[in-house]
């Protein structure tokens, strides 16, 4: 649909532009041989006319840009998407969440938490990136027991924050949901350095996050667990069969 | 002209789909690494157009670069690096090593159909 659109707006472009040059040639025949007051008010009547072309165009290139962009994004979005679903492998979906971070969204550092079965063990940092130059403190380790209240506040309540804060370096807190259960975040530190602020249109992109990524890394283990059981299961099978 | 058929180096299976979905009118190959890349354009004398990423294991997007140019079996391909990479020097270094254009991730798919085309009416005024 997106495609039509734009497809559509191209179209209404290109006949703008076909009766901009319909008027600029009459009003050019206009002037030339114009004679009395009868040819000053056609012509007059005529740069009206261009005037109002020109404007639509100027309209219709500008909702052409705002169709591509959009169209973009939505590209990405069902990319993301797509990519995160394909897949019952837990380290490819964690894999997948890093490329989508990276590439789509510029993030530089960032880190994954994901919560642990066992009750107050503090979230696993299933994933952490960028940190060259030294691990953050909170992020040291194999699990985050708290320290950036923003964060600490997006795991409590499942809400999507955007930093930094007076108190938190993050520059993004973003839930991971499993149907109503919050299981973990995904923290942003810090972006690519061409890329200076997370964009108004990085929020959808965020929201998908939020929605799917945890799904997906909740499949993908089940399987995993569901799987290595059933292998299990089939070897004590031919152990007892003797094979 | 349009591109014969691209040739996507990448590491990332994510940006494979990317191209995949942005680029469906034109036939791609890909490539998880330089050396794969290489290997690719053995198999496929009509690539005519190469999107490659820079940060890559194996062999990365550079030295990639270097061995093609270095080759010189294929003055015709064009290249244009893709990548996280996006300080002025990266550019420049990428550009010096041979590449024809340089887009920084994260980008709008309408600067690469820019790209393209623009290196499609070059080479048609050729």
């Amino acid at each position: 649909m997106g495609l039509d659109l734009v497809s559509e707006l191209r179209a209404t472009l290109e006949r703008a532009g076909e009766l901009v040059r319909v008027v600029e040639t009459n009003l050019r025949g206009a002037s030339e041989g114009s004679e009395g007051a009868s040819s000053d008010e056609r012509v007059a009547e005529l740069e009206r006319r261009l005037a109002t072309a020109e404007s639509d165009v100027k309209e219709l290139a500008s909702r052409l840009v705002d169709s591509e962009h959009q169209g973009g994004r939505l590209m990405n979005l069902y990319v993301a998407t797509y990519q995160l679903h394909a897949t019952l492998d837990p380290a490819e979906v964690q894999a997948t969440i890093a490329e989508i971070a990276i590439n789509l969204l510029g993030a530089h550092q960032f880190v994954l938490l994901l919560r642990r079965d066992e009750e107050g063990e503090g979230y696993e940092i299933a994933l952490l990136e960028g940190m060259y130059d030294g691990v953050i403190p909170i992020y040291d380790g194999e699990t985050y027991r708290g320290g950036d209240p923003m964060v600490d506040q997006t795991l409590k309540d499942g809400v999507l924050r955007l930093g930094p804060t007076g108190e938190s370096q993050a520059l993004a807190a973003v839930p991971l949901r499993v149907q109503n259960d919050i299981v973990g975040a995904l923290v942003v530190l810090k972006l690519l350095d061409h890329k200076p602020i997370l964009r108004a249109e990085d929020r959808d992109l965020l929201d998908l996050l939020s929605a799917h990524a945890a799904s997906a890394m909740f499949a993908a283990r089940l399987f995993a667990t569901k799987d290595r059981k059933l292998r299990t299961l089939e070897s004590l099978v031919k152990l007892a069969r003797g094979e | 002209m349009q591109p014969r058929k691209v040739l996507v180096v990448d590491d990332s299976k994510l940006m494979h789909k990317m191209y995949e979905v942005m680029l469906r009118q034109y036939p791609l190959v890909y490539a998880l690494d330089g050396r794969q890349a290489l290997d690719r354009l053995r198999e496929h004398a009509d690539i005519d157009l190469v999107l490659l990423d820079i940060n890559m294991p194996n062999m990365n997007g550079l030295e990639f670069l270097a061995e093609l140019r270095a080759d010189g079996a294929r003055p015709d391909l064009t290249v244009v690096i893709i990548s996280t990479e996006g300080r002025e020097e990266d550019t420049a270094r990428g550009l010096e090593a041979g590449a024809d254009a340089y887009i920084k991730k994260p980008f709008h798919s309408e600067e690469i159909l820019d790209v393209i085309q623009r290196l499609e009416a070059k080479g048609s005024a050729a």
